[in-house]
């Protein structure tokens, strides 16, 4: 009777609350504060070309314009948003303020050369522009526009911003787009970000298995023209060379909202009878030979069969694993890592120290915060520079905020990998409003580029703590509906109990760190080991579980969750007044973008999401690194132990296995 | 001085007193020390057998200037938590040092990861081969004599421009 007391109550209270998922067309002005498209006042702009030498991404081209008594160079800037990565480098140092930002999101085409825009272009504030909509052609484009259905293979970090489409806050089916698994069934391909020579191979494999009409969608800078990794060795640089794309979105990531309007624009074309672009694959290019595959014969004697795991599985992220299966039982296992690897360590030896940390986050997209923290901390302990307290305690309410979505997103997998799909749509949803506040704090959603060297970019906004106060409580109720989603769930529970055990000594000699280290019942926290920022005033409680299966390391994260929740409440009531960055290092010198480090090495370690992150930097007495060494969370617990702890597993058990450890194939490739 | 520190000052003097080790320093809870290409292998089964379960990493770094390459190993002691840092400098033209995959498991990886990397042999290692890239006939990428800029050109933006 209570129980069905409960679901009444439930269903009652889903009635009368405000619907999670967000209006579409979105209304605007999203958030006051999102760093969007420039904007350029060229009464200002004295032609000092700082802002072209800053930008990391060499998005800034001076072009001539008139000179007068003001700009006396004749140069002004012109911004490619194919490379833009919006990280705010030029409009801190313009020393005029003749670059600002606006927070307009969206930028996309169907012809990657408008996005080059010229200083007259840019000195015109934005304004979103739907298409008409045509007329409907006949029944078949009709319905073919309204049942998209996309491949799911998450290629680089864009693919983080079309995540919410999945989840309940902007739930892509309004629009008929479902993801699926196999290219036979899929009639459009996302193309989410940075694609290296590995991942293309899987690319076109895909792309030419997909039935016609197909169509392209290519996220973010990365495939257009490199972005970021512009100099990476180990990505291309543009995927039209490859494969036709039909529409570009550009941005890094770009935001949910631009995913949006791409969409209904494809609706439209196709309704008006757009079947995509010729099909044409290139394997020719550079060294993009394509891998042979061998197609097993079956054979009804054998025994044991060989099976891949990833990288295009919708449970797998970018990663790949050979599995020897007996049966349904795994009896071997061989990781085969890669997919994302960037050459993260090269590229850092090539930018200066502080353009580095717009580079950092970028290394595991699920917790970016937490690798701009720990740059920012090794660089700061070369220096000797000291970061204000009230720069520490924003640094903390940052990184805690950027654990607690990094967990949400684990336990959403988490859901997905035992099929409950309807538990990841939730929880994806609620870690969406965490990704707004973050975004009222940083600037962004996703790589917040708050840090910097001697502190924090900006203070809060008056309302901040009203904000998080709310969300803090939101949160607190929400934990008891993720208990019954997940652990006092009967299914989930039979699942996840006694699957996957690591005991306390073998997760120690196999590198374990982070959560699933503590659900072996291993008391051990940087944050209380070595604390680090303002750890020691504000206080962490570690948790621990005492199992090791899949089901207590969730339910660490569920339970880190609530303590971050505390130490952001905390953190707020303590927060003390005064700067939030220095300026000068110990030598009294300003701390510019250029800023030369003392000669040395050092070492820095926190607790990111997944577990221990350390940098390791060495400085010669340059403006940039001589080397970094980047120890990521995930590389024993994901390469060494994952592979040991799958014998003996069903074949099904897998996606539960490697999500219960939080993987992020993205940190231990680089 | 914290505990972890004075923890560290006996344990190099024990150190000291055993192996030959160089350039030693305490920053906080971490030693780091030098020492020779024998002792590396040595002073690693010293550790294992005093509670330095957990290796963190097995890393390189690339010294244009005098010709070697310097390798280190960074473990961690659980229950003291302190960290020391191993390094040894091995020459470019004969990289080659035995492996630690025997004393710490978790090592192997790592090394797999530098002799793809930086081309360094750990003898004894039994993962050798290609771990993140593939098809790759260059200089491994993290040396610093790898003439990046002209890679990516070449085979990126030429190739792909055609
Ligand atoms: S925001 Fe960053 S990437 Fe974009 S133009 Fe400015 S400096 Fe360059
Ligand atoms: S926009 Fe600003 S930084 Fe760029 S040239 Fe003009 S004044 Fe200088
Ligand atoms: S670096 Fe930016 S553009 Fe490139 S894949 Fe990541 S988010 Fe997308």
């Amino acid at each position: 009777m209570s129980q069905l007391l409960k679901a009444i109550k439930t269903i009652l209270g889903i009635a009368v609350s405000k619907p999670m998922t967000f209006s579409f067309p979105p209304d605007m002005p999203l958030t006051e504060l999102h760093r969007g498209r420039q904007l350029y006042k060229p009464d200002l702009c004295k032609g000092c070309k700082i802002c072209s030498m800053v930008c990391p991404n060499n998005a800034i081209l001076m072009v001539e314009r008139e000179k007068s008594e003001e700009n006396k160079t004749g140069l002004q800037p012109q911004i490619d948003f194919r490379k833009c990565c919006f990280c705010g480098l030029c409009v801190d140092n313009c020393p005029t303020g003749a670059l600002s930002f606006t927070n307009f999101p969206i930028l996309l085409t169907m012809k990657p050369e408008t996005l080059n825009y010229t200083p007259e272009m840019l000195a015109i504030p934005p304004t979103l522009e739907h298409p008409e909509a045509p007329k409907i052609k006949n029944t078949v484009s009709w319905a073919r526009s309204r049942s998209i259905w996309i491949i799911n293979y998450m290629t680089g970090c864009c693919f983080i911003e079309a995540v919410p489409w999945v989840a309940s806050s902007f739930d892509m089916e309004r629009f008929g787009l479902i993801a699926v698994g196999s290219p036979r069934h899929a009639d459009a391909m996302i193309v989410g970000g940075y694609v290296t020579p590995k991942t293309l191979k899987r690319i076109i494999r895909i792309y030419s298995l997909m039935p016609q009409p197909k169509w392209v969608i290519s996220l973010g800078n990365c495939p257009m023209t490199g972005g970021t990794y512009w100099d990476s060795y180990n990505t291309i640089k543009d995927i039209s060379k490859y494969i036709p794309v039909d529409i570009w979105i550009a941005g890094c990531p770009p935001r949910p909202e631009p995913i949006g309007v791409a969409v209904v624009h494809a609706i439209q074309a196709i309704q008006g009878g757009y079947i995509g672009k010729e099909e044409k694959t290139n394997t020719d290019a550079g060294k993009m030979k394509l891998p042979t595959y061998s197609i097993l014969e079956a054979d009804s004697g054998q025994a044991q069969m060989d099976f891949v795991f990833g990288s295009q599985h919708s449970a797998s992220g970018n990663f790949n694993m050979s599995l020897t299966l007996d049966g349904e039982t795994v009896v071997d296992a061989t990781p085969n890592p890669g997919y994302l690897h960037r050459g993260f360590e090269k590229l850092m030896e090539y930018r200066t120290w502080l353009q580095n940390i717009m580079l950092v986050p970028r290394i595991c997209v699920l917790d970016g915060a937490s690798y701009e923290l720990a740059y920012s901390g090794v660089s700061e302990k070369l220096a000797g520079i000291e970061v204000p307290l009230r720069g520490q305690y924003l640094r903390v309410i940052q990184a805690e905020l950027s654990r607690i979505q990094s967990h949400q997103m684990n336990l959403g997998f988490g859901g997905a990998a035992t099929g409950f799909d309807t538990n990841e749509r939730i929880i994806w949803g609620d870690r969406d409003q965490v990704l707004l506040l973050l975004e009222e704090l940083t600037g962004a959603r996703i790589y917040h580029i708050f840090n910097t060297i001697g502190g924090v970019r900006r203070d809060i906004q008056p309302d901040f703590p009203t904000k998080t106060n709310q969300l803090i409580s939101y949160l607190r109720k929400r934990l008891q509906i993720y208990d019954d989603l997940f652990f006092h769930n009967k299914t989930f529970i039979d699942r996840t109990q006694g699957l996957g055990v690591l005991t306390q000594e073998t997760a120690i000699a196999n590198d374990v760190t982070g959560p699933n280290l503590r659900a072996t019942d291993v008391d051990f926290d940087i944050r209380t080991a070595t604390p680090y920022e303002a750890y020691k005033d504000i206080g962490v409680k570690v948790v621990t579980a005492s199992k090791g299966d899949a089901y207590h390391r969730f339910l660490c994260r569920r339970q880190e969750i609530e303590e971050s929740l505390n130490i952001i409440e905390r953190a707020l009531d303590q927060l003390p007044s005064g700067p939030v960055c220095t300026t000068k290092t110990p030598e009294d010198k300003k701390i510019t973008w250029r800023l030369k480090i003392p000669q040395g090495e050092a070492f820095h370690c926190i607790e990111a999401g997944r577990g221990e992150l350390c940098f390791h930097a060495i400085s010669t007495g340059e403006n940039t690194p001589y080397r970094v060494k980047v120890r990521g969370p995930t590389f024993g617990t994901i390469l060494v132990m994952f592979p040991k702890l799958l014998h003996g597993v069903k074949i099904a058990d897998v996606p539960v296995v490697y999500w219960s450890l939080d993987q992020c194939p993205a940190d231990h490739d680089r | 001085m914290s505990d972890e520190e004075s923890e560290l000052q006996s344990f190099l003097a024990t150190l000291k007193s055993q192996f030959t080790v160089n350039n030693f320093k305490i920053q906080g809870n971490l030693l780091s020390l030098t020492t020779d290409s024998t002792t590396y292998v040595e002073l690693a089964t010293y550790l294992k057998e005093h509670d330095f379960a957990r290796c963190l990493t097995v890393s390189a770094t690339d010294w244009l200037d005098t010709n070697e390459f310097e390798i280190y190993y960074l473990v961690h002691h659980l229950k003291n938590n302190v960290y020391v840092k191993v390094a040894v400098s091995i020459p470019r033209n004969k990289p080659e040092i035995t492996s630690l995959s025997t004393i710490w498991k978790s090592a192997a990886m790592h090394e797999r990861e530098m002799w793809e990397l930086f081309g360094i042999t750990f003898v004894g290692n039994m993962m050798l081969k290609p771990l993140f890239l593939e098809d790759w006939t260059n200089l491994p990428p993290l040396r610093k004599d790898f003439n990046w800029r002209d890679y990516v050109a070449q085979e990126y933006y030429k190739t792909e421009e055609e």
